[in-house]
């Protein structure tokens, strides 16, 4: 067990150095400043040491700095469990790794949740005081938001992408490895902010809230965590770019690529893209925190009294909504891949208006970047803004609505099996066309003065993240967990857990709705007593969904160990992924493929499904 | 149904709340049979074209259908025009239709955390504990936030009404009023921060009361400093 975990005991080791160095560097450096009332440069500078060490010690060295320095090169790869706790460069183990520790990070998220709606329960402060609500809260909504960005891109992606165009690995493997062991410094820096006076300010972080020179320390913290991780979903995003422009077996054209591959493709120019944006947002918070300078506070007075004249803090809401809002297409493209990918395969048709589809999601790309300010509203912007930014936000629903007609179409006159992966995908349907017909209401000036901060923007968005993104998470760890694990999960305990959440999501979130058109505003720890009772009744709804988490997380661990042997292709797939083995090899095909059709030719004479005869080697199973 | 959803709405206290009550009206109407048809479509699906467990045999072979997917784009696309001019277009420019307007009432808020405060510049009136303003009369409020001090937004839910108080930045929200009433027996009456503000951000709050026209003179003669 020692010599398993040796890996992450030498990172934790470096990292402590690191981050005394850090620690030490900035202490001599504040002496040549006045001195500053808290320790944020300290921390700062420790954290960033602390985050190199941790790096450096965790494969950094083993796998770049040895060839820095002229030495042999250890591409030594650890083999056995134990490869799953180190810097393993193996696409497969990144993505159980993302997986595994982002479903952990759901269900405390979820746990959060909980808390949340104990306290919300009655309109008076009981379970916690104002402080402590206000961390839960913005815990519960970034570690949720690196959630829904992750599992798709970091999980599925590297999981699944590489053995769907037939490749031996993603583009760039080490630095995939360095993506995900960015991520475990995050989680370590969201949970310690409870320890440095919390974080009160969402995650949306506007200052001069999150830059108050009184505010507490774990803004800071949360700051940097945010930061580091967009540095993971650039480095994710370019990488997935650059493997399926580069990486596709021979054959594998671009109007072969699954539906999925597309998806994932056109969240991918938005990682690299935008992430960036956010993340000079960021620094310039931590530098105004830290350091004094004035990007968004507009005025303040130095230590020798003398008036400062700085920043707009809608600059601020600008810059974070030119990231935050392409980034909830991060989270739902692949999402609507899933969606299609798994209906396709369970009704046995092809995905329907395939072209449009792909149209639709680069329409979608485009379109994201363009409709930031329908976040401000009421922020105080310029007027002349209100017009075009609303006229642009629903043009979006043109494409979106083809992802429907797409659904709807390949459903029609299909040959469908209920089983939980599909179950799931027809939810995110239902529940997505909910979240995206009450976004009109949003986008609407109008309508969005009055909703804008209240509970129907938090129905709204859940009835997408959650409605949308987690439930077609959902359908694909059903889906893909045998080609995973090499095992299948309990049928029984999937529809158990699928009909508990799909009905009680709702419930939970539908009735969610009313009082945000009754006038309860969000981010709130007590409230009007008018809105006693159907709080209650919104919490009651809530627990019964976090209930229906337990049926997953047992059966998802306990399924690993004892489930059935799955086999190669029990759903009779026609895509590459599930034409190796189950878990696959480790250089994913035993010969490279070479595909000669497209990926779901089902019910076409020629063959039973399209991507399987064109395949070495042959299928497994004798079907 | 939609009485059921016309009752949903708090009282409507402005010309504004009239405004947006019927937009989400209307949204709402258009929405309802969309959502009918995904659920119709997709319900149909399940019950009519299923297969038994170990069937593997393929569905017809369908990879699109033109017709289909052409007036599909073209119905979208002119919902969505329809719905960008009206409610969109029409409601934000009613809504904005007395910003030209000599106001009857000037309000100057401000936002410090975690209090508001109300100036009447013209009345010589300045107050902390409510908000009081008289009916049928157009309101002009001023609002900011203290320089140093954080982002608030200026919200009452029985006006339909918000903006946010931004520190060194004036903004302007009109609101013309049509129903007296007050916090102590609509909870909606009162001013609320919608942004958050920090620590107390939930309970800053203040009640507003909406009087009769003589009534309003009688108040501002009572606490008017000159």
């Amino acid at each position: 067990m020692l010599t398993a975990l040796w890996p992450l005991i030498r990172a934790i080791i470096w990292s402590a150095i690191g981050g005394a160095i850090g620690y030490g560097f900035a202490s001599g450096l504040v002496t040549f400043t006045d001195p500053p009332q808290n320790l944020e440069v300290q921390i700062s500078l420790a954290y960033v040491g602390a985050l190199l060490g941790w790096l450096f010690g965790i494969g950094v060295w083993k796998y770049w700095g040895r060839e820095w320095f002229g030495l042999k090169p250890d591409h030594n790869e650890i083999k056995g469990a134990s490869r799953f706790f180190s810097f393993s460069i193996d696409h497969k183990v990144i993505g159980v790794q993302y997986l595994v520790t982002m479903v952990i990070l759901f269900l405390l998220a979820g746990a959060l949740a909980m808390l949340l709606r104990v306290e919300l329960a009655n309109g008076s402060q009981n379970l916690m005081n104002a402080e402590q609500y206000n961390t839960a809260m913005s815990l519960h909504g970034i570690i949720m938001i690196a959630v829904a960005v992750a599992t798709i891109m970091g999980g599925f992606s590297n999981f699944v992408l590489p053995l769907m165009i037939g490749a031996d690995d993603v583009a760039f493997p080490r630095l995939n490895a360095l993506s995900y062991w960015i991520v475990p410094p995050v989680a370590v820096l969201l949970i310690l902010t409870p320890f440095f006076g919390g974080f009160d300010t969402g995650w949306t972080a506007y200052p001069p809230l999150s830059t108050a020179a009184n505010g507490p320390d774990g803004t800071l913290l949360f700051a940097f965590a945010f930061l580091t991780f967009g540095l993971s979903s650039i480095l994710g995003g370019m990488n997935f770019l650059v493997t399926i422009i580069a990486k596709r077996a021979p054959g594998m054209t671009w109007g072969r690529l699954p539906i999925f591959v597309w998806s994932v493709f056109a969240a991918a120019i938005i990682s690299l893209t935008a992430t960036q944006w956010v993340a000079y947002g960021l620094i310039m918070i931590i530098l105004e925190r830290t350091t004094g300078m004035m990007f968004f506070a507009p005025t303040a007075i130095d230590a020798a009294g003398v008036g400062l004249s700085g920043g707009s803090s809608i600059l601020f809401e600008h810059v974070f909504w030119f990231y935050s809002h392409p980034a909830v297409y991060i989270m739902i493209l692949p999402a609507f891949g899933l969606e299609l990918e798994i209906i396709s395969h369970f009704t046995r048709k092809p995905v329907f208006a395939y072209k449009w589809v792909v149209r639709a999601f680069f329409a979608i790309v485009f379109l994201s970047f363009l409709v930031w300010a329908h976040h401000l509203f009421t922020s105080g912007m310029g007027q002349n803004l209100h017009g075009p930014f609303m006229l642009v936000t629903e043009l979006i629903s043109i494409p979106t609505g083809i992802v429907f007609l797409a659904a709807l179409g390949t459903m029609w006159r299909g040959r469908m099996w209920l089983r939980t992966p599909m179950l799931f995908a027809l939810a995110m349907v239902f529940n997505f066309s909910i979240g995206g017909l009450t976004g009109i209401f949003l986008a609407d000036v109008a309508t969005d003065i009055n909703l804008q901060d209240t509970y129907f923007v938090v129905a709204h968005f859940h009835y997408t993240i959650v409605g949308g993104e987690i439930f077609a998470i959902m359908a694909a760890l059903y889906y893909w967990y045998p080609k995973i694990t090499g095992r299948m999960y309990n049928e029984t305990l999937g529809r158990i857990h699928w009909a508990g959440m799909f009905l009680f999501f709702n419930m939970t979130f539908l009735t969610m709705f009313i009082p945000g058109v009754e006038g309860m505003n969000r981010r709130v720890a007590v409230y009007p007593e008018t809105f006693n009772d159907i709080n209650f009744v919104v919490s009651i709804f809530a627990f019964l969904m976090g209930l229906s988490m337990i049926p997953f997380a047992y059966n998802m661990a306990n399924s690993w160990i004892r489930g059935d042997v799955a086999g190669d292709n029990p759903w009779h797939a026609s895509t590459l992924e599930w034409q190796t083995t189950s878990p696959p090899p480790e250089e994913n095909f035993e010969h490279e493929p070479e595909v000669f059709e497209g990926p779901y030719n089902y019910g076409r004479k020629r063959a039973q499904a399209s991507q399987r005869p064109a395949r070495t080697p042959a299928p497994a199973e004798g079907d | 149904m939609l009485i059921l959803l016309w009752n949903i709405f708090p009282v409507a206290a402005s010309r504004e709340a009239d405004i947006i009550d019927e937009a989400f009206l209307i949204l709402t109407i258009l929405a309802i049979p969309i959502m009918a048809l995904v659920v119709v479509i997709m319900g149909y699906s399940v019950l009519k074209f299923r297969r038994s467990e170990g069937d593997f045999e393929d569905a017809e072979y369908v990879t699109t259908h033109k017709t289909w997917v052409h007036s599909w784009l073209i119905w979208t696309t002119a919902l969505c025009i329809a719905v960008i001019i009206f409610p969109g277009w029409i409601g934000l420019v009613d809504i904005r239709a007395t910003q030209n307007d000599v106001a009857d009432v000037t309000v100057d808020v401000t936002g410090q955390q975690w209090v508001w405060t109300y100036e009447y510049p013209d009345l010589d009136v300045s107050i902390i504990s409510e908000l009081v303003l008289p009916v049928d009369s157009l309101v002009r409020f001023n609002i900011t936030a203290r320089p140093d001090d954080v982002l608030h937004s200026f919200w009452i839910p029985a006006f339909r009404m918000k903006i946010d108080a931004v520190p060194g930045l004036i903004t302007k929200m009109d609101v013309t009023t049509t129903e007296i009433g007050e916090f102590n027996h609509d909870q909606n009456f009162r001013v609320q921060c919608a942004e958050l503000c920090g620590l107390n951000h939930a309970i800053m709050f203040t009640r507003v009361r909406v009087v009769e026209k003589d009534e309003f003179d009688a108040w501002v003669a009572e606490h008017s400093a000159s």
